[in-house]
C-alpha cells in the first residue's frame, strides 16, 4: 500500500486564483483521513492533485516517494481513485454492468477476471441484483453507489471519495460507512470530502480542516473537535457535532461522537460516586 | 464620433446597420461592396476604442483566408493567364483576383459581426426585440443558449475528469482517445435532457408560459433619425442586392 | 388552510406502478411542515403533485383532490399554478433563468412574465430580495453566486410571484454548511414575516427541527405518521423509515438511554448549547 506526500503544494487556476497555499500533508498507508471545509476551501482542487487532474504550480505530490509530475492520468488511476460527488456526470453506459466495468477495461483487464472485478465491486455497494438495468433506472442514491462500485472495481490502493453522503438517505449513509470500513479492512487508504461533520467524526480517524487554501487544523476527531478549536472551526464557518458541544459543556472532554460522550460521562459519573 | 456614441444607439439600430454591411460583404458583386464595408467599420471600431479587439477577432478567420486565397488562385476555373508556371501547378491572375475579392468579402462581413458584438450586449438586443414584438420564446432560446456556453464548457471539463480518473485516456495515443467519445459525449447529453426536464419545470413554476407581451422594463432610447437610418440602411442593401443579381451594377468596379 | 392533498394517487407517464397510494396531508397557511423519509419514498412525487406540475407539466395519471386556498388545482393553467404555488429544487443552477444578466432581473422574471405593470414588478422584486434579506445582491451576475446564494435568488424569484404556497425539495442539498446556514436563516426569517406556507422536504432534520411545525413520514408512497415536529422526529421508530434523528433527539436518547440524564435534563442542557 501506498504512502502520500503533499509537499508545500501551492496551486493557481489559470485566471489567477491562489486556491491551494503552502499545503503539507503526509498520509500513512491504510490511513482514514476525511477532509472538511467550505466550498472554495481547496479540498476538491486538492484531491485533484492526488491523480494528476491537476499538477501543483509550487511544491510536490509523491506517491511511495515517486513525484506524479509528469505521469499521465491514465497511469495514476491505477493508484488513486477518485469518486466524484455527482454520479451524473460520469455515468454514460446502458447497463449497470458496463458502466462498472469502464475503469477496469481501460486499466487492461479483460474476460473473467474483468467479470469478477465487477461482480465483486457490485456486492460491495449492494449493487449485485442491479447488474443488468439501465443505470438512471435507478434512484440517485443508487446511482452515487454505482459510481463508488466503478472505482472500487479499480481496486486501487488509494480510494478518495468526495461527499459521498450528499443526498443520500439513511440506508445510503450506512452503505458508505460500511464501505469504508471495508477498504480500510483491506489495508487501503481512504479519503473523504464532507460537509456532514458527524459522519466525518464517526468514520475517520483523522480529520483535515481546510480553509481558503491552507490547512488549519489536522489530528483525530477528538483533537480537531475539542473546545480549544472551536474559534478555528468558526472562522470557516463549521460547527462541531453536537456531542462535542455537549461535551465539553459538561466538562468531560472532548467527546466528537455520542458514544464517545456516553463513554466519557459514565466514566465521570463512575469516577465521582 | 466621440467613443461612446455608437454604443450607445438602440440596439435594433446597430442590428439593421450589421444585416445592411453584410448584405453589402456578401451579396454585391464587386470590389465597392466589401471595401466600404471594411472603411466604415474601421471607422466604427476607431471612434469607438475597439480597433484592437476587433481586429483581433477577425484575425481568427485567417485560416479560412489562407484556403481561400490557396483554392481561388490556384484552381480557379476557366482561367487562362498564368501568373508563374511550377510543374503541374498553375496559379492565375483571374484566380488570385477571385481570391483577393473573397477575401475582403470575408473580413468586411467578420467585421461587420465583430462591431455588433462588441458593441452591442446582447440582453440589450433581445429586451429591444422583444419589445418591438419578438416572442417571449424566442427571445428565452436565444438568451439562454447564450448563457448556456459557459456552463456546458463547464460540464464538458467536469465529465472529462471523472472519466480520467477511471483511467479513459486523453494524453496518450490518438486511437485511444477515439475510444473516449461515448464516455464524454454521453453523459453531457443526458445531463442536458435531464437539465432539459428540470429547467422546463422550473419555468413553468415562473408562469413562462402566461399570455400577453411581457412586461417591458427597460426601454432604450431611440429617435426618428434611428428609425430612418435603419429603414434606409435594410431597403438600400436590400436594393443593392437585386441590383446586383439584375445585372443592373456592372459598371461599378 | 393553504394546501389540501385528499386521496392523491399518481402514476408516472409510462410506469406500471402507482408512485402514491393516497395521500392525505393538510398545510395551514402560515405553518412549515417537514416532510421526511427514505429517497424514492414519493416525497418528490408530492412535491410535483402539490405544485401541481404533476400531471400538468409532467404527464402521468392523478387521481384525487389537490387545492391551495381552496382552489382545486386541476383546473387551472400552469400559470395560475404558480401564482398560487412556488416550488424550488435542489439544483440551483437549473432554478434560474439563465437569462437575466443581474439578480434583480432574474428575480423579476416571473412577475414580467405575469405582464404586470413595471411599478407592480419593481414593488414586487424589493420586497422579494427584503423577506430573504439578500438585497445586497442585487446587481450581481446570477452566474456567479455561490450555491447558496443561488438558492436564496431562487427562491426569491418565486416570492415575487406571491404564491400562498411554497414548496421546498431539498433545498440545502447540495449545498456546504454555510449555504445550508444561509438558506436555513432565510427560512426562518420568511417565516416569521409571512403568512405564507411551507412544505419542505430534507434528509437534514436538524434544519426541520429548527424550522417546521409539523413533520410527515413517507415511505413507499405512503404517509407513515405526521404530528408536531418533536414528537415525529423523538419517535424511536424513526430510523426504520429510513429518516435519520436531528442531533438534539440522538444525544438526548444516547444520554438518557445510558442513564445518564433524564430527556428533560438533556433538554434543558441542549437548548442551552444550541440557543
Amino acid at each position: 500500500m501506498i504512502r502520500i506526500d503533499i509537499e508545500r503544494v501551492a496551486y493557481d487556476y489559470p485566471g489567477g486564483v491562489r486556491a491551494l497555499d503552502g499545503v503539507n500533508l503526509a498520509v500513512r498507508p491504510g490511513e482514514t483521513l476525511g477532509i472538511v471545509g467550505q466550498n472554495g476551501s481547496g479540498k476538491s482542487t486538492l484531491v485533484r492533485h492526488l491523480n494528476g487532474l491537476l499538477r501543483p504550480t509550487e511544491g510536490q505530490v509523491l506517491l511511495d516517494g515517486s513525484a506524479v509530475e509528469r505521469r499521465h492520468v491514465a497511469e495514476l488511476a491505477r493508484l488513486v481513485g477518485l469518486v466524484f460527488q455527482d454520479p451524473d456526470r460520469q455515468i454514460f453506459a446502458g447497463k449497470v454492468r458496463t458502466e462498472v466495468a469502464f475503469g477496469p477495461r481501460n486499466l487492461g483487464l479483460r474476460g473473467a477476471e474483468l467479470d469478477r472485478r465487477v461482480v465483486e465491486a457490485l456486492e460491495v455497494v449492494g449493487l449485485a441484483g442491479a447488474a443488468d438495468e439501465n443505470p438512471y433506472d435507478l434512484g440517485y442514491s443508487r446511482r452515487k453507489l454505482l459510481a463508488i462500485a466503478s472505482v472500487l472495481a479499480m481496486r486501487t490502493p488509494i480510494v478518495v471519495l468526495d461527499e459521498p453522503t450528499t443526498g443520500q438517505d439513511l440506508r445510503g449513509v450506512a452503505r458508505v460507512r460500511a464501505i469504508m470500513a471495508a477498504l480500510a479492512a483491506e489495508g487501503r487508504t481512504v479519503i473523504t470530502i464532507s460537509h456532514d461533520m458527524r459522519f466525518v467524526a464517526e468514520t475517520v480517524r483523522r480529520v483535515v480542516v481546510m480553509r481558503a487554501g491552507r490547512i488549519v487544523l489536522d489530528g483525530t476527531p477528538a483533537d480537531v473537535f475539542a473546545a480549544a478549536n472551536w474559534n478555528v472551526l468558526a472562522s470557516t464557518y463549521l460547527e462541531p457535532p453536537l456531542a462535542a458541544l455537549v461535551g465539553a459543556r459538561l466538562g468531560v472532554g472532548s467527546t466528537p461522537t455520542e458514544a464517545s460522550l456516553v463513554e466519557a460521562l459514565g466514566r465521570a459519573d463512575v469516577d465521582a460516586g | 464620433m466621440p467613443t461612446g456614441a455608437y454604443r450607445r444607439l438602440n440596439p435594433a439600430t446597430k442590428l439593421a446597420l450589421a444585416l445592411a454591411e453584410a448584405v453589402l460583404a456578401l451579396g454585391v458583386r464587386g470590389w465597392s461592396g466589401p471595401l466600404v464595408v471594411i472603411a466604415v467599420c474601421v471607422g466604427v471600431t476607431i471612434a469607438a476604442r475597439i480597433a484592437r479587439r476587433s481586429v483581433l477577432l477577425v484575425l481568427a478567420s485567417i485560416p479560412l483566408l489562407v484556403s481561400i486565397v490557396l483554392v481561388n488562385t490556384f484552381l480557379y476555373p476557366g482561367a487562362t493567364d498564368p501568373i508563374v508556371q511550377l510543374g503541374p501547378v498553375r496559379p492565375t491572375w483571374t484566380g488570385l483576383a477571385a481570391a483577393v475579392q473573397a477575401t475582403l468579402r470575408v473580413v468586411a462581413f467578420g467585421f461587420s459581426v465583430v462591431v455588433l458584438i462588441l458593441t452591442t450586449e446582447p440582453d440589450h438586443l433581445i429586451a429591444d426585440l422583444e419589445r418591438r414584438g419578438l416572442g417571449r420564446r424566442a427571445a428565452f432560446v436565444v438568451g439562454a443558449t447564450l448563457r448556456a456556453i459557459p456552463r456546458t464548457t463547464q460540464r464538458a471539463g467536469q465529465i472529462t475528469e471523472a472519466q480520467r480518473a477511471r483511467a479513459l485516456d486523453t494524453e496518450g495515443r490518438l486511437w485511444r482517445r477515439v475510444r473516449g467519445i461515448l464516455p464524454l459525449a454521453g453523459p453531457l447529453v443526458f445531463g442536458a435532457l435531464t437539465d432539459v426536464e428540470e429547467q422546463t419545470m422550473a419555468l413553468e413554476a415562473r408562469a413562462f408560459s402566461a399570455p400577453g407581451r411581457r412586461t417591458v422594463l427597460r426601454v432604450f432610447p431611440d429617435s426618428a433619425t434611428q428609425r430612418v437610418v435603419r429603414w434606409a440602411a435594410l431597403l438600400g442593401a436590400l436594393a443593392l442586392l437585386a441590383s446586383s443579381i439584375a445585372g443592373v451594377l456592372e459598371a461599378i468596379p | 388552510m393553504s394546501l389540501v392533498l385528499a386521496g392523491v394517487r399518481y402514476r408516472y407517464a409510462g410506469s406500471r406502478t402507482d408512485a402514491l397510494h393516497g395521500i392525505d396531508l393538510e398545510v395551514p397557511s402560515g405553518s412549515v411542515t417537514g416532510l421526511v423519509g427514505p429517497n424514492e419514498a414519493g416525497k418528490s412525487t408530492i412535491c410535483l403533485a402539490a405544485a401541481g406540475l404533476a400531471p400538468a407539466t409532467i404527464g402521468g395519471h392523478l387521481e384525487g383532490v389537490v387545492s391551495i386556498d381552496g382552489v382545486e388545482s386541476s383546473s387551472a393553467r400552469p400559470h395560475e399554478l404558480a401564482q398560487r404555488c412556488g416550488i424550488l429544487f435542489q439544483n440551483p443552477a437549473t432554478q434560474l433563468s439563465g437569462t437575466a444578466p443581474t439578480v434583480w432581473e432574474e428575480v423579476a422574471f416571473g412577475p414580467r412574465n405575469l405582464a404586470l405593470p413595471g411599478d407592480d414588478v419593481v414593488e414586487r422584486v424589493t420586497d422579494a430580495l427584503a423577506a430573504l434579506g439578500i438585497e445586497s445582491l442585487a446587481e450581481r451576475d446570477p452566474t456567479r453566486l455561490s450555491g447558496g446564494q443561488a438558492q436564496l435568488v431562487a427562491l426569491a424569484g418565486i416570492l415575487a410571484l406571491r404564491p400562498a404556497l411554497v414548496i421546498l425539495d431539498e433545498p440545502t442539498s447540495q449545498l456546504d454548511p454555510q449555504g445550508t446556514r444561509m438558506v436555513g436563516e432565510a427560512l426562518r426569517r420568511l417565516v416569521r414575516e409571512n403568512r405564507t406556507a411551507i412544505l419542505v422536504v430534507e434528509h437534514k432534520t436538524a434544519l426541520l427541527d429548527q424550522l417546521a411545525d409539523r413533520v410527515a413520514v413517507v415511505d413507499q408512497g405512503r404517509l407513515i405518521r405526521e404530528g408536531p415536529t418533536d414528537e415525529v422526529l423523538s419517535d424511536p421508530a424513526l430510523s426504520e423509515h429510513g429518516v435519520e434523528p436531528p442531533p438534539r433527539v440522538r444525544v438526548r436518547s444516547a444520554l438518557a438511554g445510558a442513564g445518564l440524564r433524564t430527556p428533560r435534563e438533556a433538554d434543558v442542557l441542549i437548548a442551552e448549547l444550541t440557543r
